[in-house]
């Protein structure tokens, strides 16, 4: 059995506010997870607990089926949303202080900070300081650091923020890798459509509650179909909106995305576009994951 | 004195070493890679950071050298104004006589000067020379004295010195005159020395020992400042840039804090061994009297007293830095921090000046907070037995082990707050881990 990662009925408040409110999941080792919800949901303080950076008033965090102690913790890694360097600080030394400190001894902690930079290809700024670096490489450092000491358990809090596709690529390859050669792998994002391709499962959680958990795959395949049409001519998708059991839920470029209740028949909405004009786009599509949360939460 | 200072760094590692097992062994942890030396470990790694990143800093490397001009020019100047004093200018007007001549150098060498004769021919140009700074008094026709700026009564220049001695004896030689004494009388009277006068007190220290204890006191105060200011913005910092985040996934409040204060310290003593060195060879090569008598005792306290003082306040500050968010709120909680200080350190200024310590200033010197200003200068001042300094001391300790644990309460539960300053009530109130 792999490793695995639990949060059970985590519960923390913040004088009038709740930030966790009863959440449970958990997270398999071999498979990058995504920990998704709006903006203020409580993904931070989940993760920060996981760390025991935040206390919590009940609940408990185990690994591989104990609660979590300082020792396991020297074995995680992790990626605050609030980056966490030292500014003046030359990027190597940085990470080799950052290894050793997780238990590495010097050596073995420079070759890996080395490693980690030239795979996130950063590896000519390792003599530059922190603060000279732009936010893209800074953030790759930031990830270079939680690597660092090979952990069995990464957890990145919106590692994705700011960064541009080339970024996002890298890091999402990393993420992948990382899953693969078996560790645990937790990243938290408020954008829950940019993520999709990344993850293999979700845990969607708002107001410190779980709205929606399970793999990508199942998740986006369940509940109404989709359809995307788009008719020359018209485009606010005007010619869907009457018809009965068909919902626009958005348009996007004028093409109407619409949601078909389980009695309509594709055939009929078929012709009705074509009614309204030359029809340029026709095709069924899975859920989106933020349509997964709207629908979880409606 | 460089024994001192090795000796309280020794002291230190194996207390920190004896700390550092027994929270491993509370907590159940492995001992860490790194190494079997004092300094291995979280603790060792932590304090190993900022002592390679203060010595790199810039601002480090020329504080020091600012410091060592500082010493230095304290130390060389008195000793060149000392060499350049040459014997009191005396104009005279009118005829002073081989008699009266004699008895105004007796006079001069009564207060420890010397004197240079200097005829004037009337008492306008000799107004002048004394004006433009070529003489320094004036004697008119044998009755009356002429100085350039007004003697007061707690003026101790040798000029004040002189001027007042050369009154009155030329004075008495007047009145001597004016009694028509026999000249056998008159000798008896002009040879007249004075009663020798015995204190029930020890006698006051030496200048050298006043001027190491001003300079020690300066010396305690600058650094502390310096040393303190270093804690406070280093433990802000890493709260502001949110670098702490990732620290305390692999190292525990209590002992981050402690790698911090112990590697600030270590390379706050390297810069004080190194200004106390320099001082040392710089005084013995230029001659200089500071270092001669009870000196050396009032450096080797002042070096302890140094230790002990950043012992305690660097804990202090720690605790408050973690309150701070950013650098204006730092600036609020440094003020009311330095007041003890800053009054611990004009008080012994005072006293050390007066040599004169008062009850209230020897209270002061029981006192944690203001101990390491006012203890050295009672040394210096020979006004307290080794028992006193001792029990200073261990008051001084055993308070900074109960600061020490209240800062860490305070570091541990302020230190992920973040956003905003966290209330004192806030921090000893249940909160973040």
């Amino acid at each position: 059995m792999g490793a695995l990662l639990e949060l059970e009925g985590l519960r923390r408040r913040f004088g009038e506010v709740t930030a966790l409110d009863g959440l449970s999941f958990s997270v398999p080792a071999g498979q990058v997870a995504g920990f998704l919800g709006p903006n203020g949901a409580g993904k931070t303080t989940a993760m920060r607990a996981v760390f025991g950076l935040t206390d919590l008033d009940e609940g408990t965090v185990r690994w591989n089926g104990a609660p979590v102690g300082q020792a396991d913790r020297r074995r995680f890694g992790y990626m605050p949303e609030e980056r966490g360097l030292y500014p003046g600080m030359v990027v190597g030394e940085q990470l080799e202080y950052l290894g050793r400190l997780h238990g590495m001894r010097a050596d073995a902690a420079r070759a890996a900070a080395g490693a980690w930079l030239e795979r996130l290809g950063v590896a000519d700024r390792a003599q530059s300081k922190v603060e000279t670096l732009s936010h893209g490489n800074q953030q790759r450092v930031q990830l270079a650091a939680a690597l660092v000491h090979d952990p069995e358990l990464l957890i990145l809090d919106e590692p994705l923020a700011g960064l541009d596709p080339a970024g996002i690529d890298t890091i999402g390859g990393v993420l992948a890798e990382q899953a693969r050669s078996g560790r645990c792998v937790l990243f938290s994002s408020h954008q829950l459509d940019q993520v999709e391709d990344l993850c293999e499962s979700v845990t969607i959680i708002d107001h410190g509650r779980l709205v929606a958990s399970g793999r990508v795959d199942d998740l986006t395949t369940a509940g109404e179909r989709r359809l995307v049409v788009r008719v020359e001519g018209d485009r606010e998708g005007a010619w869907a909106r009457g018809l009965d059991g068909v919902t626009v839920s958005e348009v996007d470029g004028g093409a109407a995305r619409l949601v078909l209740s389980p009695a309509v028949d594709s055939d009929s909405v078929l012709k009705a576009a074509m009614a309204a004009g030359r029809v340029t786009e026709f095709a069924f599509r899975r859920r989106r994951l933020s349509e997964v949360f709207r629908e979880a939460l409606a | 004195m460089s024994g001192i200072l090795v000796g309280v760094l020794l002291v230190c590692a194996v207390a920190l070493r004896v700390w550092r097992r027994r929270g491993r062994r509370a907590a159940g942890e492995p001992r860490p890679a790194g190494g079997l030396g004092p300094f291995s470990g979280d603790v060792g790694l932590v304090a190993a950071r900022e002592v390679r990143e203060r010595f790199r800093a810039r601002i480090f490397r020329v504080g020091t050298l600012i410091i060592l001009v500082v010493v230095a020019a304290a130390i060389v100047i008195p000793k060149v104004e000392a060499t350049k004093a040459g014997p009191q200018r005396v104009g005279v007007v009118g005829v002073l006589g081989p008699r009266l001549e004699k008895t105004v150098v007796a006079s001069a060498e009564s207060v420890g000067a010397s004197v240079r004769f200097s005829p004037e021919p009337d008492q306008a140009s000799a107004e002048r020379a004394l004006r433009a700074g070529r003489l320094d008094l004036v004697i008119v026709d044998r009755s009356k004295i002429v100085v350039n700026a007004a003697i007061g009564a707690s003026d101790t220049s040798t000029t004040a010195l002189l001027a007042r001695a050369v009154s009155q004896a030329l004075g008495d030689a007047e009145a001597v005159e004016a009694a028509h004494l026999s000249p056998s009388q008159a000798t008896a009277l002009s040879g007249a020395r004075p009663l020798p006068v015995r204190s029930l007190q020890p006698s006051k220290p030496t200048g050298a020992a006043q001027t190491t204890s001003v300079i020690g006191l300066i010396l305690i105060f600058v650094m502390l400042s310096q040393y303190n200011t270093w804690i406070l913005m280093g433990v802000m910092e890493e709260k502001s840039s949110r670098v702490i985040e990732v620290l305390l996934a692999a190292v525990r409040p209590v002992r981050l804090l402690a790698g911090k204060v112990l590697g600030i310290g270590i390379v706050a003593f390297a810069q004080a061994a190194l200004i106390v060195c320099f001082a040392l060879v710089l005084a013995e090569a230029v001659g200089s009297d500071l270092l001669r008598g009870t000196a050396p005792l009032v450096v080797a306290s002042t070096l302890l007293w140094l230790v002990l003082g950043y012992a305690f306040y660097c804990w202090v500050y720690a605790a408050a830095g973690s309150l701070a968010e950013r650098q204006d709120q730092v600036q609020t909680l440094a003020f009311p921090l330095s007041l003890p200080a800053i009054f611990g350190y004009i008080m012994g200024l005072t006293a050390a000046g007066s040599q004169n310590a008062s009850l209230f200033f020897k209270v002061l010197a029981y006192l944690p907070p203001t101990a390491p200003f006012a203890m050295p200068v009672l040394v210096g001042l020979k006004v307290v037995t080794w028992w006193e300094f001792a029990a200073s001391a261990a008051i001084s300790l055993a308070c900074t082990v109960a600061v020490a644990r209240l800062a860490g309460t305070i570091y541990r539960r302020a230190i992920l707050r973040t956003g905003r300053r966290v209330p004192l009530r806030e921090a000893f109130a249940r909160g973040a881990r």
